[in-house]
């Protein structure tokens, strides 16, 4: 991986006064989609490259806006329904046209955005506003024809999946057979077929007869993306279950289960909290897991379940802390990880606006700061450090001064090429390594 | 010792977290509070093992089994599953129960530490530390309005007998006996378990319908009476709690739609009360240690069964008990 300092200075835009919930790009990296604590969705686009304008090749810009969910409020159960948006995922795109599916804690949308740069003119009965002519002013007959007209974005809701889940939603993932997909509340998980709303099928519940007798939650599911029959579903307690949808019709009985034994001497009142899995990922190549818990991200390889191929530490300078996080709840913060497109390097957030990245290979990792002041023209992206006593070089940040508030829980690495889009609560940053643009 | 302080304040932590929770926007995260549950055994077994003179020592902290459902009460049960709307009627009182179990964990505990049995819920209206005292009487006074207000019955007895039947639980003591007239708050028992002598109370003395016992209107009502003296079941003139108290309704409201059973606190805080478990049962079975940090199903729903018709369990710890409380 190289140096930080390759990286082109960042997109820094303000998407919206509420706070970012996901960010996710599509299957070719020009678009890139983000949802907030409101119910929008923001969509932006890649300008191509173009030599009139070398500085802005290939940067992001608004493509569309939308209100995806609103808030509602179920009578029944007297419960408030947020409208905030947990995920986005977008689908294959099979036309023209794109689609995403975009969901809060009940309810999934699917949505077709398309586009529209022509208009048709010379109709024979209205006139340019639209209102109808006079017909004796008619006197001939002419084809109309299309003229183009600026870009307009259209979004519509074509689907909406409603009532299949009692708990929150907290994670969607399309199947590689592009005509599925699966929705993950607490305990359980349905699938459903993207063109049929009124029902889905129920392929995971863990939910026990006794509530009493309830251990643990589902905290995150993604699809293989080769093989249509596999899914992985993770746990609050740590582990992971790779389910084959070939096997039974519910798949509560898993095929495999990948976890890894408990360090007796990490023992704390708080180790069931910090094994708990907030994020899973498939690796580009489908042979990895990636998995994030409170203090580190690991790879898991399929064929191994006894443990993580590998283990990295995020911040575990917060070992000593987690009581403090507790009581001040960050230590139920789920953080997100993911992949670059050649599965080498590995991505997640932190506090302070920092993020980690991981080089596989040369394990090596680095510590960067999303910041404004990172955004300024010219400006390259400076490795930070936090020191946890001992030596401590000039920018180090000491630990006792993170700002826990200041959290990037949401990232996205671009499917090709080295650019990541990173959410710190309600700005966006877009990263792009342009000397080092093709993934190795 | 200092484990036990701060397994004691993680467990205030951990109360206050599930008490926000329920006026969270959204409703009740039920991972989050699933998370909590565990934080709050941990520190509790913490707590409990760490030895000290005059600590009452928890039972087994194995896993009982579970208890058995009511009768026609679906797996989602009353007021009490997880994110399920308690009867409107306990909905309303619910904020103003929240702030005791808070106020009692935080003055038992300490109290257990001493080997002042924080004996009871009563905690609530104990003396255990000054302060806190004059906070929980006030905050008693407030369950009572809006129980009052809530239940509506003007011909309930007890006067404070409120639909809400959480808050009926504070009233118990660690052995379950609610509080009698002849233990003025603000004695401290022995210990938990000599507090208790109290016999098993039976069955007839409870009502059917969960009774939401105010505590400060037991009087003397209520199984047996003071630690020092335990007055035979039905010896004492009793207050009966109120008959015409209905049924948690949610009980009964999981036959059409499942319920969202996200962190109901009392029954959270009843199930991390363990051995508490077994007098949540109508049959009669003594405690048995329920599995902690789990969240209750319909029993712990079940207000108002609270102990009074079981026997005292002797491991009956106390400040769970008063967790148990709202």
């Amino acid at each position: 991986m190289r140096e930080a300092d390759t990286l082109r200075p960042p997109q820094l835009m303000e998407v919206s006064a509420d706070i970012i919930s996901t960010v996710e790009f599509n299957h070719t990296g020009e678009l890139l989609a983000t949802g907030d604590k409101g119910g929008r969705v923001v969509i932006f686009q890649r300008e191509p490259e173009s030599k009139n304008a070398p500085h802005s090749q290939g940067e992001y810009d608004v493509y569309s806006t939308f209100q995806s969910h609103e808030p509602e409020f179920d009578y029944l159960k007297s419960l408030e329904i947020e409208e905030k948006i947990n995920k986005i995922k977008w689908l294959p795109q099979q036309n023209a046209a794109h689609s995403l599916l975009s969901t809060n804690d009940k309810t999934i949308k699917l949505w077709k955005i398309t586009e529209r740069d022509k208009r048709p003119e010379g109709y024979n009965l209205k006139d340019e506003e639209g209102k109808l002519k006079d017909l004796s002013t008619v006197t001939s007959l002419q084809v109309p024809v299309l003229k183009p007209m600026d870009l307009m974005v259209e979004v519509s809701p074509r689907r909406i999946f409603a009532n299949g889940h009692t708990y929150h939603i907290n994670s969607i993932s399309v199947n590689s057979d592009c005509e599925t997909y699966m929705s993950a509340d607490d305990l359980r998980i349905n699938l459903w077929h993207l063109a049929i709303t009124d029902r889905s099928f129920n392929i995971v519940d863990i939910k026990p007869a006794n509530m009493e007798d309830l251990t643990e939650v589902i905290t995150a599911s993604e699809f293989h993306p080769h093989h249509c029959n596999l899914f992985v579903y993770s746990s609050s307690k740590g582990s992971l279950r790779l389910c084959d949808m070939r096997a039974a019709a519910l798949c509560d009985k898993h095929s495999k289960l990948f976890e890894e034994p408990e360090d007796p001497s990490n023992r704390s009142f708080f180790s069931e909290i910090i094994s708990s899995v907030s994020d899973v990922k498939f690796s580009h190549s489908g042979r990895y897991m990636l998995t994030r818990d409170y203090l580190t991200v690991k790879v898991w390889d399929l064929n191994m379940e006894a443990r993580p191929i590998e283990t990295y530490q995020v911040h575990d300078y917060l070992r000593s802390k987690l009581c403090s996080l507790y009581e001040n709840d960050c230590i139920f913060d789920k953080f997100e990880c993911a992949w670059n497109g050649s599965d080498s390097v590995i991505m997640t957030g932190a506090y302070n606006n920092f993020f980690r990245m991981f080089d596989r290979n040369t394990k090596r990792d680095v510590t960067l700061e999303a910041s404004r002041e990172s955004s300024k023209p010219r400006a390259v992206l400076k490795p930070r450090r936090v020191c946890v006593g001992g030596k401590r070089r000039r920018d180090d940040i000491s630990v006792d001064s993170l700002d826990f508030t200041k959290k990037i829980l949401h990232t996205a690495w671009h499917p090709a090429e080295n650019i990541i889009a990173i959410a710190a609560t309600n700005n966006l940053y877009i990263f792009q390594d342009k000397v080092n643009s093709e993934m190795h | 010792m200092e484990f036990k302080l701060e397994a004691h304040r993680i467990v205030s932590i951990s109360l206050g977290k599930i008490y926000n929770s329920r006026v969270q926007r959204g409703g009740i995260k039920l991972h989050k509070n699933l998370l909590v549950s565990l934080v709050l055994r941990s520190a509790r077994q913490v707590y409990l093992s760490d030895p000290c003179p005059g600590l009452y020592l928890a039972g087994p902290a194995g896993t009982p089994a579970p208890p058995p459902q009511q009768p026609g009460e679906p797996a989602a049960g009353p007021p009490a599953g997880w994110g399920e709307p308690p009867p409107p009627a306990a909905r309303a009182s619910w904020p103003e129960t929240e702030p005791q179990p808070e106020r009692s964990a935080v003055s038992e505990a300490p109290r257990v530490g001493d080997a002042v049995p924080a004996a009871t819920v009563t905690g609530v209206g104990d003396v255990p530390q000054g302060g806190e005292a004059d906070a929980a009487e006030a905050a008693w006074n407030r369950v009572d309005g809006p129980r009052q207000a809530a239940a509506g019955e003007a011909e309930d007895p007890a006067g404070g007998w409120g639909v809400f039947p959480l808050g009926s639980r504070a009233a118990r003591r660690p052995c379950g006996c609610p509080l009698g007239g002849q233990d003025p708050p603000g004695t401290p028992a022995a210990t938990p378990r000599a507090a208790c002598c109290c016999a098993p109370r039976p069955a007839e003395d409870e009502p059917p319908a969960p009774p939401a016992v105010c505590p400060r209107k037991r009087g003397a009502a209520g199984v047996g009476g003071g630690p020092a003296s335990c007055p035979a079941p039905g010896s004492t003139p009793l207050k009966k709690p109120r008959r015409n108290l209905e049924q948690p309704a949610s009980g009964g409201e999981d036959d059409d739609a499942e319920e969202m059973e996200t962190g109901n606190v009392a029954n959270l805080i009843s199930i991390f009360g363990s051995s508490f478990s077994g007098l949540l049962r109508k049959s009669p079975g003594g405690g048995r240690e329920e599995e902690e940090g789990e969240e209750s199903g319909p029993e712990a729903a079940e207000p108002g069964q609270i102990c009074c018709d079981k026997p005292v369990l002797r491991d009956m710890n106390p400040w769970s008990t008063a967790i148990v409380a709202f």
